[in-house]
């Protein structure tokens, strides 16, 4: 997947960061099928927008939007 | 005074305080000068895992601006608030008054339930039933 064209999704029009850990549908395009954060050398999201992402990712798994894998029963 | 973003889960058996706990909070808030900005209810979600072999939660969203010895009140209150499984408190930098993409744009997999059937599923479950005649504090 040419994941580093949808990159610019990360921020929006006037320049506000749109990672949330409300924004469920953009987080889970940055998991992988297990559920893990993918790496950012995979999907060539820069360094900042990273640790955005695996924040927002980590407090989405603890309020149990997200899973933290898929063994969870 | 601050501002703060708070996640709430409620046990799913004790939606029916919700108005009443939130009425509670707002009353600790103003007294205390601090200012509700935005209050949501996300209602019952599917948990993405089990917390305390509970699989469905009713989902609150505050943001708030208050001073410290508020906040601390407030999570202590939710501490021992019974009904809460869980809590999340963000510090923000301005006051949210927009809704928030939950509200906006409902997603469709993980999967908000309508009410009635939810608690129809609620009711079956035996495991979630041990926890739902424990009192709630005052």
């Amino acid at each position: 997947m040419a994941r580093n064209q949808k990159n610019n999704q990360l921020v929006g029009e006037s320049g506000e960061s749109l990672i949330d850990y409300k924004n469920l549908e953009l987080l889970q395009q940055y998991l992988g099928e297990t559920g893990k954060i993918i790496p950012s050398r995979v999907t060539n999201v820069p360094v900042k927008q990273q640790r955005r992402i695996a924040a927002a990712v980590k407090h989405a798994r603890f309020l149990a939007l997200l899973p933290y894998c898929d063994a969870h029963s | 005074m601050r501002h703060y973003e708070i996640v709430i889960l409620v046990h799913p058996d004790q939606s029916g305080q919700v108005p009443a706990m939130l009425e509670r909070y707002r009353g600790m808030i103003e007294t205390n000068a601090g200012q509700i900005h935005r209050q949501e209810d996300w209602g019952r979600r599917q948990l993405a895992y089990p917390i305390n072999k509970i699989l469905k939660a009713h989902y609150l969203l505050l943001n708030i601006e208050c001073d410290q010895e508020t906040l601390a009140e407030l999570e202590n209150n939710f501490r021992f608030n019974d009904a809460i499984l869980r809590t999340l408190t963000l510090s923000r930098t301005q006051a949210y008054t927009q809704p928030s993409l939950m509200i906006s744009q409902p997603d469709s997999d993980t999967g908000k339930d309508n009410d009635s059937e939810s608690t129809d599923t609620q009711k079956t479950t035996p495991s979630a039933s041990n926890q739902s005649e424990t009192p709630v504090e005052s």
